[in-house]
């Protein structure tokens, strides 16, 4: 399951020397197949079982890849295959092309820097990994089916003015945007009611680059189509743009309307292929990760109801339950799915939620047999000292009173949200019972029925202390109200005012 | 190149304070670096983030009061364009990067390895750029310049030797019999061949690597 071999890698080479030298650098990372001939490469290409996690081309002359033979196999034969072209110069007009035809994926000059290339085969391996279980990373993107909007930033309004005119005069599939600078951009791009789907950029412009502006939407907005223009032939950039920012094309200046037209309208296919495939995945993902959600609070509920509504002498667990189920969390991702799948997380955290909820129990039912007097100044001692530093509130800690345990869960709900119990309401509704309430809203980033990537020690004493404040509210005979929000909540308890007379 | 000239505009967010300060320290000797905020918390961290406006956040996986991991997804919700880093206590398994990546972290650092490690890895993550060491080859980091140091010629490691006990330049040129000024060139050759940039750098190394035994 996991990748603990190296990554293989194919290796196309022209000179013996280069051979060498590459294998000096990458061999101890990656394992390498070396083919010294296009036909070799592709008849290996055909027989294995698995692709490779890269292909590479050691080009003594690159401008001859542009109809190589295995480039174009491993195109049509193998989408997904890392395609990594390696040269002592590339020309732009080259690379220009080679990424036209989708031959290659990343480009490095001589001398390169092994560690980078490194990163970009193993992130790809990994990411391999991640396709033959669950589905690759997505977020939620609103889907518009308007007409899709193509931007085009230049500091030289004059000139794109005039060509988002010719261009909307054309046709009818798109509308074009015009920005005179990467910062107007962003403005457009956020102010924008769906996504955008293509944006062809400047590099030079005053203020933030062409290239920093295709990094921000490449996080950002991974849907939308980019594209790096130039009226310089600054191979840097391009290739800094192709492998950094995983540009669409470079469209070298000046530009003709009827090009650009060709050039819009693949691109529009590719954002749309993007964005469907985007919304399957999430759609999915959704899927699956309520039928995770599912499983957890039937075994929550299967394990632990018995126990906890007992000792709270009410139904707490579905409450407990039904109050998680109002807070909303991130959306899954596949490192959630692939958390709860591959790893033990779903086993371990109904283990050790369990495991602690017991311990909790046991503690519960020895300070049960402790006098608890609930009014203002009781509760405002035992806030303050659950809050001491010195303060031991872990499961083997003697018992306190059952009050002192609700405080300590407070306490916990508290921190997690960087709030203490100052932020805390205490009033007196009516003659026999004290409202507690928080003034701002407590954080619950994560939580029992959210997706996970991992368990930690303040996820869980979170969890724990939520339902511990429940099952000691009604313990003592109150009431305890959640009302979620996006990650966060309010809550509101009551406690009857009296000498109580536990158990 | 332009886009790397900008500053990094860093958020650290550790529990610990001395942790937190010995890190800082090494980081601000870079001059391109521009701390916009630190957090002993996560809560504070996401409280934070919308006024500093980083672009690059390290945090650790461990924090007091909640879970580091889950702080920086968050953070990456409210600003997908920021490069996170995250420390971990133990050495990351090939199948757990896996999931760190998919869950949007540029790059995962561990309490084991050494600084140098991680503020490579810091420049490499800055454009968004996703950074992954090596993994399956713990790669004795020191090696490459255990290398470079038995690569340097006598003259120069006599001088390193001289150097990292904290000779004087003077007198590291009366003793070899040269002038100050040639004295300052291999210093600066030796630092630039072991890959050093200030001088408890190559003490550390000469003490952990040579006590005194390649003199």
């Amino acid at each position: 399951m996991a990748i603990t071999e190296e990554p293989q890698i194919f290796l196309r080479y022209d000179s013996k020397r280069a051979l060498t030298a590459f294998e000096e650098e990458f061999g101890n990372n990656l394992n390498i197949d070396a083919f010294e001939s296009d036909q070799a490469a592709i008849a290996a290409l055909k027989e294995c079982s698995a692709p490779p996690h890269a292909l590479f081309i050691l080009a003594s002359q690159p401008s001859s890849q542009g109809n190589s033979p295995l480039l174009t196999h491993a195109r049509d034969a193998h989408p997904g295959l890392l395609k990594i072209l390696i040269s002592d110069a590339v020309p732009l007009d080259v690379l220009v092309s080679l990424l036209e035809k989708r031959l290659i994926d990343r480009c490095f000059e001589q001398p390169l820097d092994p560690d980078l290339v490194r990163s970009h085969v193993l992130t790809s391996a990994l990411a391999r990994k991640s396709h033959e279980n669950v589905m690759p990373e997505a977020k939620p993107k609103d889907a518009s089916d308007e007409v899709p909007t193509v931007l085009i930033v230049d500091d030289e309004p004059a000139a794109t003015k005039y060509l988002a005119r010719q261009l909307e005069r054309m046709q009818n599939d798109f509308h074009v945007l015009c920005a005179d600078s990467a910062e107007q951009a962003l403005e457009i791009i956020q102010s924008m009611p769906g996504t955008l789907a293509v944006i062809m950029t400047d590099q030079r412009m005053p203020g933030m680059q062409g290239k920093e502006l295709l990094d921000e939407l490449k996080q950002s907005h991974p849907a939308t189509v980019r594209i790096l223009t130039s009226a310089y032939g600054e191979v840097n950039v391009a290739l800094d743009a192709v492998n950094e920012g995983g540009i669409f094309r470079y469209q070298k200046k000046p530009w003709r309307a009827t090009e650009l037209m060709s050039l819009f309208q693949e691109a529009i296919a590719r954002h749309c292929a993007l964005a469907s495939a985007r919304e399957s995945r999430l759609s999915q993902l959704e899927q699956q990760f309520n039928g995770l959600r599912d499983q957890r609070r039937e075994l929550l509920l299967k394990n632990l109801s018995g126990p906890v509504d007992t000792a709270a002498g009410a139904p707490v667990m579905t409450l407990f339950i039904q109050a998680l189920d109002t807070i909303p969390c991130l959306f899954a991702n596949t490192s959630h799915l692939r958390a709860s799948l591959e790893t033990s997380l779903e086993n371990d955290l109904i283990q050790q939620f369990g495991e602690q909820v017991h311990q909790q129990l046991t503690r519960l039912q020895a300070a049960a047999s402790m006098h608890t007097k609930v009014d203002q100044a009781s509760i405002r001692a035992a806030l303050q000292r659950s809050e001491e530093p010195e303060y031991e509130h872990r499961s083997n800690a003697p018992a306190p009173s059952i009050l002192l345990m609700l405080c300590e869960s407070l306490t916990t709900l508290l921190t997690a949200s960087g709030l203490s119990w100052r932020s805390l309401n205490l009033s007196q509704a009516s003659g026999h019972s004290l409202i507690l309430s928080c003034e701002a809203p407590l954080k619950l980033y994560a939580h029992l029925l959210a997706p996970l990537t991992r368990l930690s020690r303040p996820f869980l004493d979170q969890q724990v202390a939520l339902l511990l404040l429940f099952i000691t509210t009604y313990r003592l005979g109150g009431e305890l109200q959640i009302s979620g929000a996006a990650q966060s909540y309010n809550l509101v308890l009551a406690l009857p005012l009296a000498n109580s007379p536990e158990a | 190149m332009s886009p790397s000239n900008r500053k990094l505009r860093l958020y650290v967010t550790i529990s610990q304070r001395l942790f937190r300060d010995s890190l800082l320290f090494q980081l601000l000797l870079h001059s391109d670096i521009d701390l916009v905020g630190e957090s002993e918390s996560g809560i504070d961290t996401l409280n934070r983030l919308e006024s500093s406006k980083p672009g690059v956040l390290i945090i650790e996986e461990n924090l007091q009061d909640n879970d580091g991991l889950t702080i920086a997804e968050n953070a990456l919700s409210l600003h997908p364009t920021l490069s996170v880093l995250l420390i971990s206590d133990t050495p990351v398994s090939a199948s757990r990067l896996a999931i760190y990546l998919e869950a949007g972290i540029k790059a995962v650092v561990s309490k084991h390895q050494p600084i140098q490690e991680l503020v490579k890895t810091l420049f490499y993550i800055r454009n968004g750029q996703v950074y992954v060491g090596a993994w399956n080859k713990p790669d004795k980091p020191s090696q490459g310049v255990v290398n470079a140091y038995h690569a340097l010629s006598g003259r120069e490691r006599e001088v390193a030797q001289l150097i990292a006990s904290r000779t004087p330049i003077k007198e590291i040129a009366a003793q070899l019999g040269v002038s100050c000024k040639t004295v300052h060139s291999y210093k600066d050759r030796i630092f630039i061949k072991l890959g050093f940039e200030r001088l408890p750098e190559l003490i550390l190394f000469m003490k952990r690597h040579h006590n005194g035994a390649a003199a």
